[in-house]
C-alpha cells in the first residue's frame, strides 16, 4: 500500500510560470515523513515557488502539487502543516500568547500552549506584545505558531535568519526531535552549515530542477577537491582560465578559488602574484559542492 | 477524513481576536466611529435644532454613513496594509478557511459599524427623532447591511493597492459615496450630473432604502433598490474574490 517513507507532500511534474518566466519546468519532488529535507539552490532557481506549490499558496500551470494526498490548494491539506515562512508578520498589537492560543485553536491535536512556548524558547515573552519583539524574537515566535499543531509536515522557510546561536541550536533541536518522532520536515535555507547540520537529505535545485536529491555526506563527497583562499591581485576570470581550478570568486578581501588539484593552483597562483598573501587551503565543504553541482548544469544546459 | 476537520469554534475565535485587535488600534476605530456620530450631532443637533423632521431625514442617511466607515478603512487599509505586513500570509498557510479571515475582518467592521449606530441613535433621541420600534430595528438592518458591499468593496482594493493608495482610495470613496449617495445633503439638492453619478454607487440605493423606513411615502421604489443593492454586492464580491486569488496568483 504505502511505500517505506511514505511522501507527505509532492509535486508531480508541476510547472509554474511567474511573470512570463517559466519558474519551475515539470518537477518531481517528494517530501517523505521522518526525514528532514533542506531545499538548496541559488536565487532563482525555484525554491520559494516549489514552496509557494506545496504549501498551497500558490497553484500549479501545469502537474500536480499534492499535500497529504489532498490538492494542495485545498484548506483542508493544511490541516496538519505548520508552516514558518519568512515573508509572514506578526500583529503588533496581539501578544505572543494570544497568538500562539489563536493558532493552536486552528488545529485538532494542538500542543498545549505553554509547551509550545517552551520549546520555542520564549515563555518569558508570553505576555509581550508582537510589536515590541526584536527580529529573533519574531522569527521563534513564528517557529512556535509553525510547531504549536504539532504538524506532520513542517515548513521553516530560512528559518534561524535573524536568530542568535543559542536560540539556532534549539531550533535545530527541536526540528532533529519533530523528524525523529515521524514528521515530514522540509528547510530552505540559505545557511549551509544549517543544512548540513539538519539534513537528511539534500535537494539542490538550478533553474526550476532538481541538479542533486541525495544525503548531505553524499553530496560534498561528490566534490573531491579543496578551497583556497589567499589575497591576491589576480582577477577571478583570470584565475578559472587555470587548470584545476572550478570556481572563482571575491568573498570580502579574500578570494576563494575551488580546485581539484591544490598543489598545483597554488603553485601557479605563486608564480603569477609575487604579492599574494594570506593563504589557506582547506577540504571543500557542503558550500563548495553545491556550487560545483550549479555550474556543471549550467554547464551542460549551454 | 475527520482528520482534516477543522476544531469547533474557529470562525467565533477568529471573529473575537480580530474585534480584539481593532479595539486595541484606536487610531483606526475612533475616527470611523466618531466621525459620524459628530457630524451628525452637529447637523442634527446643533444647526437643527427646532426639526425633529429634518434630524429624522438625516438620521437615514447618517445610519448607512456610519457603516461605510469601518466597512472601506477596516478592509481597505486594514487588508492592504495586513498584506505589506505579511499577516495574510501568515493566515494563507495556516489551516485556517478564507472565509473565515474575511469573515472574521467583517464582524469587526459590523462591531465598529453598531458603536457609531448606537452613538448616533442615542443622538436622534435627543434631537427629538421618534420612530415605531420597528422602524429604528429596520435603519439597524440597513445601516449593518450597508457595511457588506463597502466591506467587500475595501477588500478588493486591499488585495490590490498599497497600504498608503488603499488609505487614499478608501478616503476618496467615504466621502463619494457619502456626497453622491446623498447621505449628508438630500439627493433632490444635488446638481444633475452628481445625481446621476449617485446612481452607480451602493450608498444611493441603501439611503433610499433607509429614507423609505423614516417617510413610508417614498415606499414605493424600495423593491428595485434593494435589488440594485443586491446585485452591487454580488459584483463587489467578484471583485473581491478576483482580488484574493490574483493576490494568491
Amino acid at each position: 500500500m504505502e511505500h517505506q517513507l511514505a511522501a507527505v507532500a509532492e509535486l508531480v511534474g508541476a510547472s509554474k510560470k511567474l511573470g512570463g518566466r517559466l519558474v519551475l519546468d515539470k518537477l518531481d519532488l517528494a517530501i517523505r515523513a521522518g526525514e528532514v529535507t533542506a531545499l538548496l539552490g541559488p536565487n532563482g532557481a525555484g525554491k520559494t515557488t516549489s514552496v509557494g506549490l506545496l504549501t498551497g499558496r500558490l497553484s500549479p500551470d501545469g502537474g500536480q502539487a499534492r499535500l497529504f494526498g489532498l490538492d494542495a490548494t485545498r484548506p483542508a491539506a493544511r490541516a496538519r502543516m505548520g508552516v514558518m515562512l519568512q515573508a509572514a508578520g506578526l500583529p503588533d498589537v496581539m501578544t505572543v500568547r494570544e497568538m500562539v492560543t489563536l493558532q493552536s485553536g486552528y488545529y485538532r491535536d494542538a500542543r498545549p500552549v505553554a509547551e509550545s512556548l517552551e520549546l520555542a524558547g520564549i515563555a518569558s515573552l508570553a505576555d509581550t506584545r508582537c510589536g515590541k519583539l526584536s527580529g529573533g524574537q519574531a522569527r521563534r515566535v513564528q517557529y512556535a505558531l509553525a510547531i504549536c499543531g504539532r504538524p506532520d509536515l513542517l515548513v521553516l522557510d530560512e528559518p534561524t535568519a535573524a536568530m542568535d546561536r543559542a536560540s539556532t541550536r534549539a531550533l535545530w533541536a527541536t526540528v532533529r526531535e519533530a523528524a525523529d518522532d515521524g514528521a515530514a520536515i522540509l528547510l530552505t535555507s540559505h545557511d549551509l552549515a544549517e543544512a548540513d547540520a539538519l539534513a537528511d537529505r539534500i535537494l539542490v535545485m538550478n533553474h526550476g530542477r532538481i541538479v542533486a536529491d541525495d544525503t548531505p555526506t553524499a553530496i560534498r563527497a561528490r566534490v573531491s577537491g579543496s578551497v583556497i583562499r589567499c589575497r591576491t591581485a589576480l582577477p577571478a576570470a583570470r584565475l578559472t582560465m587555470l587548470p584545476g581550478v572550478r570556481t572563482a570568486e571575491a568573498d570580502g578581501a579574500d578570494m576563494r578559488i575551488v580546485t581539484a588539484d591544490a598543489v598545483e593552483t597554488v603553485r601557479i597562483l605563486l608564480q603569477l602574484d609575487d604579492g599574494l598573501e594570506g593563504l589557506r587551503v582547506s577540504d571543500a565543504a557542503l558550500e563548495d559542492a553545491i556550487a560545483q553541482l550549479v555550474s556543471d548544469e549550467e554547464r551542460m544546459a549551454a | 477524513m475527520s482528520n482534516y476537520a477543522l476544531p469547533a469554534g474557529v470562525w467565533r475565535r477568529e471573529a473575537k481576536a480580530e474585534i480584539t485587535r481593532s479595539l486595541r488600534l484606536p487610531q483606526f476605530l475612533v475616527p470611523t466611529v466618531l466621525t459620524p456620530a459628530a457630524f451628525f450631532a452637529l447637523f442634527a443637533l446643533a444647526l437643527n435644532k427646532s426639526s425633529p423632521e429634518a434630524a429624522t431625514v438625516m438620521l437615514a442617511g447618517y445610519g448607512v454613513f456610519a457603516a461605510t466607515g469601518p466597512a472601506l478603512f477596516g478592509f481597505g487599509a486594514g487588508v492592504a496594509m495586513e498584506r505589506e505586513q505579511g499577516l495574510i500570509e501568515l493566515k494563507r498557510v495556516s489551516p485556517l478557511p478564507a472565509g473565515a479571515y474575511v469573515a472574521a475582518k467583517l464582524a469587526a467592521a459590523l462591531f465598529a459599524t453598531a458603536l457609531a449606530m448606537v452613538l448616533i441613535d442615542a443622538t436622534a433621541l435627543i434631537a427629538g427623532v421618534r420612530l415605531p420600534i420597528l422602524g429604528w430595528a429596520e435603519l439597524t438592518a440597513i445601516s449593518l447591511a450597508s457595511t457588506l458591499p463597502y466591506a467587500l468593496l475595501g477588500f478588493g482594493l486591499g488585495m490590490r493597492m498599497s497600504g498608503k493608495g488603499a488609505v487614499a482610495a478608501a478616503n476618496a470613496l467615504y466621502l463619494g459615496s457619502a456626497i453622491l449617495g446623498g447621505l449628508w445633503i438630500p439627493s433632490a439638492m444635488l446638481p444633475g450630473w452628481m445625481r446621476t453619478l449617485g446612481q452607480f454607487v451602493p450608498s444611493y440605493h441603501l439611503g433610499q432604502l433607509a429614507q423609505a423606513v423614516v417617510d413610508p411615502a417614498k415606499g414605493g421604489a424600495s423593491p428595485s433598490h434593494a435589488a440594485i443593492v443586491a446585485g452591487m454586492t454580488l459584483a463587489t464580491g467578484v471583485w473581491a474574490w478576483a482580488g484574493w486569488r490574483r493576490s494568491a496568483a
